[in-house]
Parts: C-alpha cells; structure tokens; sequence
C-alpha cells in the first residue's frame, strides 16, 4: 500500500514539474512535504515518502565511494542491530544516493545482495538532480561532484518518525548512545 | 494540471512587470575557467554554456508567482521549507506593501522557495560555477577578476552598508553578458549552496582553515559569497538573499 501510495505520488511529481512544496495531508515540519522521485533496487520509481507510516532511518551515499558507502551500511545494521526484534521489524531504511548516473538499480540491488540487507524493510535507491540536492538539503547533507568524478561529502544518518519529522540525527557511524536511545523511543510501539 | 497550466498563463498575462519578457534568460558562453573552489586536481573547471535572467526576480515577478501557487504564499508555506522570517517584509500574503516595491529584488527567500519559482518558470537556480562564470565579467570583458580596480569596485559595495530599502533592479550597469546586479544589490542562491566548502571545513572557521584550500585567494568578493552562502540552511531567509533562476542552453547554441 504505501509502495503503491509512493509510486503514485512520485509519478504526479514527475508530471507536474512542480515538486517542491505543498503536501496536504503531510504535517508542516515533515520531509514528506517534499515530492521527489526515487530509482530502487526493485527497478520501482517511488516517491521519497515511500516508507511514511514507519519510522525510518535516512542516509545518503553513492555506490563507488570505496570505504565510507560500506561503513554506512555496516553503521545502520549496527544501529538497528540494537533493537529487540518487534522494534527492529517496525523500522525502516531508506539510503539515497546521489550518483544516479551510476547507482542503477542492478548497482543498488548488488548493494543489498551483498550487505545482505532485509529487503522487506530496507531500500536502496538513487535520485537525480534536483531532487538529490533537495533531498540533501532536508537532511543537512553535504556533497560536491570532484573534476575526478568522486565526490566530496559530509556524512550524517537521519531518524524520523512515521510522520516524516525528524527525531534526531548522528553524525557518528558507531557508538552515538542518543541516537540509539531515541531509535528505540521511536520504534518501542506501533505509531498511533 | 491543465487548469494549473492556464492559471499561470493568466496570470503572468495580467502581472504587467512580472511578464518573463521583462527578465529575460540570457546566454553566458561556456568556458573553462580557474574557479575559487578547490576542484581537486585539475585546475581548471569546465562549464557548459547556459542561459541565467537578466536581473534578480523582484517581488513583482515573486507576487505573481505565489498568487498561482499558493502554497508558497507566506504563512502556507511549510515549515521544513522556509523560516520564519519568509517573506517577512511584506505587508501581506498576497501584498508587498510599502516595504517591498514591485521592482526591488525579492529577498527572505529560502533556497527552497527559490528552486519552486524557477521550477515554474521551466528554469531552474544556477549552480555556482556557472554564477562565479557571469560574476567574473565586468561590463566590458569576460574575466576581469584580475583587474585590481574592479575587484575593489565589488569590495566597496560589500564595505558599503545596504540600509533598510534595497535599490530596484537594473540601475547600474550591465555586464559583459548584459546582467545586472550581479555584484552589488543582493545576494544569490544557488542550487549547490551548501556543498562549496570542503566538507571537513567549518563554516564558522571560514577564515581559518576552512579558507586554505581555496583559490584565488585576492578574490575576496567570491570568497566572501561563498563564505555566505556555507552559513546557510536550505529553509533560511535573509534580508538581502535573493536569487535569479537560469536554463540550460539550447542544443547547438554557445
């Protein structure tokens, strides 16, 4: 249903050119606000609200970055790795990369194969410009395509509740115990 | 949607200044040119020619977009996307007021209210290399900036305090491109504000180390912007932030 929900919405925003701004049912200080379109690794195009409904950690990567992309994802596993098992099967996790150009959906699907991530639960997936910058700017990340084809980039991971709002956020990979006490805040019972 | 297409065409029909014939999209050539961002190894970066408007968008041609999208009228305008100060100036929603003259720049923008108005006019905010490539122009060549005296011509305006009412657009001089304003009234957004600076680099340590890696170190006037523009959130307004929208170049055109 909300995969059905996210694609719908992201076709609208596909179509209207008018992506920025004005989700009614969505409350003022929520990501969802924003209508972005997403590339997954199920070759699905989504709407970045994709995963409303749950609380969801987001973070953002591209697939060629040799060290960090995979510490990103160990780090997420790690955070979640925490949880008791009914919190964990409520969380959701949504890793955007800005490399769309070369983050397919067969990259991202070797991605998930490979960090043996829970496909029910996470998704891989890429956006392209401007809804990358946009998406980036929600969360405070930063990232600068090199005249090398790499990119410069600053590294935060995003927790919001089933709203869309964010709870927190850490900057750390490992280690950050508020940002793991507030994971299991958010999680510890059905939304609503 | 069709009726959200003749909404717009109304309206602009109606706006009087806030016609797009009134600010034009512009070429600027493409080059490669010596930016002041570190841009790894190579020293030089390529931009590809694209069109950038005439002037900043004023809040004549900012009004006439709110009234087709109302919700980026103030006090509709969600929060995650604009400050509390968004369009703080105004006398209303739908009224500029005494405080906002049609032909002044329009500012307390955030970067997201800005990428909806050039999203709707099909166009989209320049990225900063293409804004530091029209920037480098004086009225005469395409790259002045190592001229001393039009480098302290720009250094003057920053020096110069802007008190509480901004200029209208175009009352100096148009550059080599034929833009104005692009020094001198306000500052711009660009769609890659908050990626200028290294990303181990505190803005608010911008004069110490952050400013290391940066070229064109006598450039201060673009070092300043950028320095500007890193302090910045996505959702801020600011009393003299504006923004001017620019289009890829036709297929085969300079």
């Amino acid at each position: 249903m909300n995969w059905l929900r996210g694609a719908m919405v992201g076709a609208l925003a596909y179509v209207s050119m008018l992506s920025v701004g004005g989700a009614a049912d969505v409350p003022m200080d929520s990501l969802y606000q924003l209508h972005a379109t997403l590339a997954t690794q199920k070759g699905a195009s989504v709407g970045f609200d994709m995963y409303q409904g749950q609380p969801t950690v987001i973070s953002m990567f591209y697939g060629s970055c040799p060290s960090y992309c995979p510490m990103l994802i160990t780090a997420v596993q790690v955070y979640e790795s925490h949880l008791d098992e009914a919190s964990r099967a409520r969380l959701r996790v949504l890793l955007v990369s800005f490399d769309a150009a070369h983050d397919t959906p067969t990259r991202l699907a070797e991605l998930s194969r490979l960090h043996r991530a829970d496909p029910e639960r996470w998704t891989f997936a890429s956006a392209k410009e401007p809804d990358a910058r946009r998406i980036a700017s929600l969360l405070g990340f930063h990232y600068r395509k090199l005249a090398d084809g790499s990119f410069d980039h600053t590294q935060v991971i995003t927790l919001v509740d089933s709203e869309g709002r964010v709870v927190t956020s850490t900057t750390k990979l490992i280690g950050d115990s508020a940002f793991e006490a507030k994971l299991r805040a958010t999680t510890a019972s059905d939304p609503q | 949607m069709l009726a959200r297409v003749a909404l717009i065409g109304a309206a602009t029909l109606c706006a009087g200044a806030a016609t797009p014939e009134g600010n034009p999209f512009l070429p600027v050539a493409g080059a490669e040119f010596g930016s002041a961002l570190p841009s790894g190894k190579q020293d030089k970066v390529a931009v590809r020619g694209f069109l950038l408007q005439r002037h900043p968008v004023t809040n004549a041609e900012f009004l006439a977009f709110v009234r087709t999208h109302p919700q980026w009228q103030r006090g509709s305008a969600p929060s995650i996307f604009a400050d509390g100060d968004y369009l703080g100036h105004w006398s209303g929603p739908l009224d500029p007021g005494p405080g906002a003259a049609p032909m002044q720049p329009v500012t307390r923008v955030s970067w997201f209210a800005a990428e909806a108005y050039c999203e709707a006019q099909q166009a989209r905010l320049p990225n900063w290399y293409e804004w530091e490539l029209a920037a480098a122009a004086s009225t005469k060549k395409r790259d002045a900036r190592s001229e001393a005296t039009w480098r302290q011509q720009i250094l003057d305006w920053y020096a110069h305090p802007t008190g509480d009412s901004l200029a209208a657009v175009e009352q100096g001089a148009a550059n080599f491109y034929g833009l104005y304003d692009i020094h001198g009234l306000v500052w711009e957004w660009v769609h890659d504000f908050d990626s200028l600076l290294p990303a181990d680099a505190d803005p608010e340590r911008f004069c110490g180390s952050g400013a290391q890696n940066l070229q064109q170190k006598e450039n201060y006037a673009v070092l300043m912007r950028i320095a500007l523009l890193g302090s910045l959130r996505a959702a801020d307004t600011g009393h003299a932030v504006g923004f001017r929208c620019a289009r890829d170049a036709e297929e085969g055109k300079p």
